[in-house]
Parts: C-alpha cells; sequence; structure tokens
C-alpha cells in the first residue's frame, strides 16, 4: 500500500462496534483533529455530537429556496391570472392569495428540496469522483458491518506516528496507513 | 372543594331555568318558528340580532362551552398522544407518558361532571338552538335529526366522554400494575387496546366536537371539522407537556433523571409539525368551502367575516400559524426556554381564540365581544383540572418505573462535552 513516493492520504483506523466508534470518536474531538470523518454501516444517534459538529448551515439553502419557491408561485399566479391574461373562473376575483396557495405552497416544498439537496452537494463539495478510502479493500466493509474514522493528513494536528500511537493505543483500533495515488 | 366554583355557576344557574322549561309550550313552539324562519331567511342564522346581555344565561353557556372545549382539547390531546405512544411502540416518551395518561384521565369523572350543566344549558334553550326547533320545520335539521335531537345529545355526550375515560383509565391502570411487577405483557396489553382504542377516539373525538360545538350552527356541514378540533387539541396538548415536563424534570423534580434534552427536542419538533399539521387543516377547510362556493357550507365562513369577527380569524392565521411556524422553523429555538415559554402562552390564548371563534359569532354576530365570564370560566375551569391533576399526578410514581422501554428513554444519547471524556 504504502509508498516512499507517494503522498500520504491519511490513516483508516477500524473498529468492531458502534460503542468503540462512539467512544474513539469522541476521543478524537477532544484530541483537537477538524479533518477527520467517521463511515458507518448505519446512522448512530448522537455521533453529530459526539464529533463536535456544529449544526449545518444547510437549513439556509433549505430556507432560501422555500422562500423563493412561495414568492414565485405567489408572482406567477398574480401574473398569469390578473396581469397578463385576465381571467374571471367560476364567478372568483382575478388574484387572491388563496387560490395561489396550494400552488405556491407546492413550489415551496420543491424549491426547499432542491435547495436542501444541491445545498447539501455544495457544502460537501459534491460531486467527487475520486477518493483513496475506495482503494483501500477493508474499507467496503463500512458497508457492511465495520467502523471506520480516517484523519486526514492535511489535518494541522496530523502526525503519522503520533497520530498512528494515539488512534491504536488510545482508541484500541486497527489502523492502516492510505496514500493519494 | 375547587370544582364546585365552576360548577355552580354552571349548573345552578342553569337548574334555575329548568322551571321555565315547558311551562309554555306555546311559546317555546313560537321560539322554534322564530328559529326555522331565521334560518330560512339568513341563510343559516341561528338567533336574532338582538344584543346579548352580559349576565344573561346566553352568555354564560356560550362562555362555559368555550372554555370546555378548550379544556376537552387538552384531554383528548393527551390521550392520543398515550394511544400513539403504544401504537409506535415509541420509546423516547416513556419517561414522560405518565403526564399525558394523568392527563387524559382527567376525562373520567372530571371532564363528564363539567359536561353537565353543557347539557343543562342546552335542554334551556341557551345553547344549541336545535333544541327549540320543531325538524319538520326545519329542513336542514330534519335531515340531521338522528345525531341532532335532544335524547340523543344527552345520551351521547356523557356516554361518549365516559369510554374516552375509561380507556384511558384503563392504559393507566396498566401502567401502574407494570410499576409493581415490571411485566412486560402489560405493555403489549396496552398496544392493543390502543389498537383499537385509536379506532374509538377518532369517532369518538369527532362526534364529540359536532355535538358539542359544530352543531350550535346546525345547518353547517364539514367533514374536516373533527379532523380540525384534533389537530388544535393535540397542538395545544405538545406545548403544555412540553413546559409541565420541563418544569418537572428541573433538579429536585421527579423527572429529573429520566427526562432529557433531546426528549424535549422531539417535543419541540412534533409541536412544530402539529402546528404545521393545524393549519394545514383549517386551510383545507376553508379553502374546499371558499372554492366550492355552496351556499350551505359559506355561510359558516361569512358570519365569521362580520365585523371585528373578521380580525379574530386573521388573528387565528397569522398567531396559530404564521408567527410560531416562523419562530420554530429553527433548531436551536425550540430548547430555548425564553422563547418557548412565551411560545407557549401564545399558544394556549390561540387555541382558546380558535374556541372562541367557533364557539361565540352563534352569540354575538356583529363582532367579537369578550366578558368577564370568558377568562373567568377559561382560567377558572383550567385551574380547577391542574388542581385536579396534580393530586392525581402524585398519588402514583411520577413515570412508568418498569417500563420495558424506559432505558431507551433515559439512555436518549447524552452525548459528554468536550473534555469530560479524557478521564475515563
Amino acid at each position: 500500500m504504502s509508498s516512499n513516493r507517494s503522498k500520504p492520504h491519511g490513516l483508516l483506523a477500524e473498529f468492531h462496534t458502534a460503542a468503540d466508534i462512539f467512544e474513539a470518536a469522541i476521543r478524537c474531538r477532544d484530541a483537537g483533529f477538524t479533518k477527520w470523518d467517521v463511515y458507518t454501516p448505519f446512522p448512530i444517534h448522537g455521533m453529530d455530537e459526539a464529533m463536535g459538529l456544529r449544526k449545518s448551515p444547510v437549513g439556509w439553502f433549505t430556507f432560501c429556496g422555500g422562500f423563493t419557491g412561495f414568492f414565485t408561485g405567489m408572482t406567477m399566479i398574480w401574473y398569469m391570472n390578473k396581469f397578463d391574461y385576465p381571467l374571471v373562473v367560476g364567478g372568483k376575483p382575478l388574484f387572491t392569495p388563496l387560490f395561489a396557495f396550494p400552488v405556491s405552497y407546492e413550489m415551496t416544498i420543491l424549491l426547499s428540496a432542491f435547495g436542501t439537496l444541491f445545498g447539501m452537494f455544495f457544502l460537501n463539495q459534491l460531486p467527487k469522483f475520486y477518493n483513496p478510502l475506495f482503494k483501500n479493500e477493508r474499507f467496503k466493509k463500512s458497508t457492511d458491518d465495520r467502523f471506520f474514522i480516517c484523519i486526514e493528513a492535511t489535518d494541522p494536528k496530523f502526525g503519522t506516528d503520533a497520530t498512528r500511537t494515539f488512534l491504536t493505543e488510545k482508541c484500541h483500533a486497527a489502523v492502516v496507513e492510505l496514500v493519494e495515488d | 372543594m375547587a370544582l364546585a366554583g365552576v360548577m355552580v355557576t354552571g349548573a345552578v344557574v342553569g337548574l334555575g331555568m329548568l322551571p321555565a322549561l315547558g311551562a309554555d309550550a306555546g311559546h317555546a313552539a313560537q321560539v322554534a318558528q322564530e328559529a326555522a324562519h331565521g334560518a330560512a331567511s339568513h341563510g343559516g342564522a341561528d338567533h336574532g340580532h338582538a344584543a346579548v346581555s352580559v349576565f344573561s344565561l346566553k352568555q354564560i353557556a356560550h362562555s362555559y362551552l368555550t372554555a370546555y372545549m378548550f379544556c376537552l382539547s387538552l384531554c383528548v390531546g393527551s390521550l392520543f398522544l398515550t394511544l400513539a405512544h403504544h401504537l409506535f411502540d415509541a420509546g423516547w416518551s416513556a419517561s414522560i407518558r405518565r403526564v399525558t395518561e394523568t392527563l387524559a384521565s382527567l376525562l373520567f369523572p372530571w371532564m363528564l361532571i363539567l359536561a353537565l350543566p353543557i347539557i343543562v344549558f342546552a335542554w334551556t334553550g341557551n345553547l344549541h338552538a336545535w333544541f327549540r326547533i320543531d325538524p319538520a320545520s326545519d329542513h336542514a335539521l330534519d335531515v340531521k335529526k338522528v345525531l341532532f335531537n335532544p335524547m340523543a345529545f344527552t345520551v351521547m355526550v356523557p356516554v361518549l366522554i365516559t369510554l374516552l375515560g375509561l380507556l384511558a383509565r384503563q392504559i393507566r391502570t396498566w401502567s401502574i400494575a407494570q410499576d409493581k411487577d415490571g411485566a412486560a405483557h402489560w405493555t403489549s396489553k396496552s398496544r392493543k387496546l390502543a389498537a383499537g382504542g385509536i379506532f374509538f377516539f377518532a369517532f369518538g373525538v369527532t362526534l364529540l366536537c359536532f355535538l358539542l360545538m359544530k352543531s350550535l350552527q346546525h345547518q353547517f356541514f364539514s367533514t374536516m371539522y373533527g379532523v380540525y378540533y384534533f389537530a388544535g387539541s393535540v397542538w395545544t396538548t405538545l406545548i403544555t407537556l412540553y413546559l409541565l415536563t420541563m418544569w418537572l424534570s428541573q433538579p429536585g423534580r421527579p423527572l429529573e433523571k429520566v427526562y432529557f434534552k433531546r426528549q424535549q427536542q422531539d417535543l419541540g419538533v412534533l409541536f412544530f409539525a402539529f402546528t404545521v399539521f393545524y393549519s394545514y387543516i383549517h386551510f383545507s377547510q376553508y379553502f374546499l368551502i371558499w372554492n366550492a362556493a355552496i351556499p350551505e357550507e359559506t355561510f359558516w365562513y361569512v358570519r365569521r367575516e362580520v365585523g371585528s369577527w373578521k380580525w379574530v380569524g386573521m388573528t387565528i392565521l397569522f398567531g396559530h400559524f404564521f408567527v410560531p411556524f416562523l419562530i420554530l422553523l429553527n433548531q436551536d429555538i425550540k430548547r430555548n426556554m425564553a422563547v418557548m415559554i412565551p411560545v407557549g402562552a401564545w399558544a394556549w390564548l390561540m387555541q382558546y381564540v380558535d374556541m372562541t371563534y367557533n364557539v361565540m359569532p352563534v352569540l354575538h354576530p356583529d363582532g367579537l365581544k369578550l366578558t368577564l365570564w370568558d377568562p373567568i370560566f377559561w382560567l377558572g375551569m383550567a385551574a380547577v383540572l391542574a388542581r385536579l391533576f396534580w393530586s392525581d399526578y402524585r398519588k402514583n410514581p411520577a413515570y412508568p418505573l418498569k417500563d420495558p422501554r424506559l432505558q431507551e428513554a433515559i439512555i436518549h444519547h447524552e452525548v459528554p462535552a468536550p473534555g469530560a471524556s479524557a478521564a475515563h
């Protein structure tokens, strides 16, 4: 795996139980690492707090999307029914927020969903076609029955030997080194 | 006893009218004819437009009914949350279930007793107009007389409240039995009862609010009315439960060791969800009626756009939905007491305004008219029930001690703060 010419990507620590990785995540958080992530086959409740993640800013994208959607719906119906081509239907007013509401509401949901999805893509720098983790055979078990922590070499606190010692001795994990290729 | 305070004005005053009942059959027939005439000419008006005196029995009866519907909403909301806990086999809510069980148990006998003045008021001609209308002279009543007749009302209202109350009491009895032996079969029994009970709950609550509140204008049609009352009820119950459990989990209080921030967050999220659900239902009712524009339905809202009732409607639109919705959108707000306590007080006010919006336009067609009776009955009845709740709650363990799911609620993902884990 490791070669002298390759740039190190980081260290991959493997755990057998959710409880182990939960403990280890708290230790990594308290050790002050910033560029690291946890990979588990299923969501573990409380992991966000254990990793010390701050609240995701995705909600702001959702809100902006929803806000835009609501007013797009209202404006669109006002423009079409009252301004561009006034048409009386069923003796109702040419425009009222009432009948525009269901459409605006659907637009709110649609653009909120877009805001959430694309906001998440943007914040996670997705799509990304390659990650050195994919080359690790054992990492495939992260979708099955193993739990992984990867601390990246770009982390200011990262030192190959010190971090390896930290992961093996403090976190009791099997550790392998990953390289960029 | 404190209960008597509310009962006195209700039952005694109502009974005072009884001798007048039936004393003058001719007069009754005349009243019925006038009411029928009113219904025909106003497209569903149910009383004359004469101003109602503050001290009239009609005013007292309507204020009492408004307060009763508010209090009933807390009891049925709690019963729903108890049933839902069992149906979903939930873990997180195990530690606060005793609170909803006890609140729901107020249905029997207390809410039943408090309902009796309503029946007396109705019989003495101070509430539902159709008690004095001959169905033969009113087509809208004639087609609904199976449900809307004095005998059906007198039998069904107490029976429904009693059965809902017994359902609540049965589940609580099993829950308390489990405190002693910790056997899991109590939980399965409750789940089975809840599975059937939820159907009875849906029909029971719908019928109750049809009979007590919707039939004040018996010409009205709305299939959403029951859900509408239910949605507002659970909404109010959730914020009440939120504040109550927060208080009960302060240091030195009984829920301190079993109730945590995560559960508080979940209750806040549910409250937010029901803010949306309520407005979804109420908007749908309004929108469908508005869109179809059938007079048998529209008169109900037309009535509520007269005078200041229009602004009461706007208060519900903005105060019951937009303001709480926008405040609660933020995730962290749901744990912020400086916001949630005022929101709770506001929610109580909004639910009361909503009940007023349903009941009072019948009595005051020209606009909102508040009297001293409104706060007296509302806060008085709530205070009496709060006292009864508290004495009942304290008789039993504050949470289901040996519930098999309690462990899940307790280890509800508490993570040590940075720096706290190093000692391990």
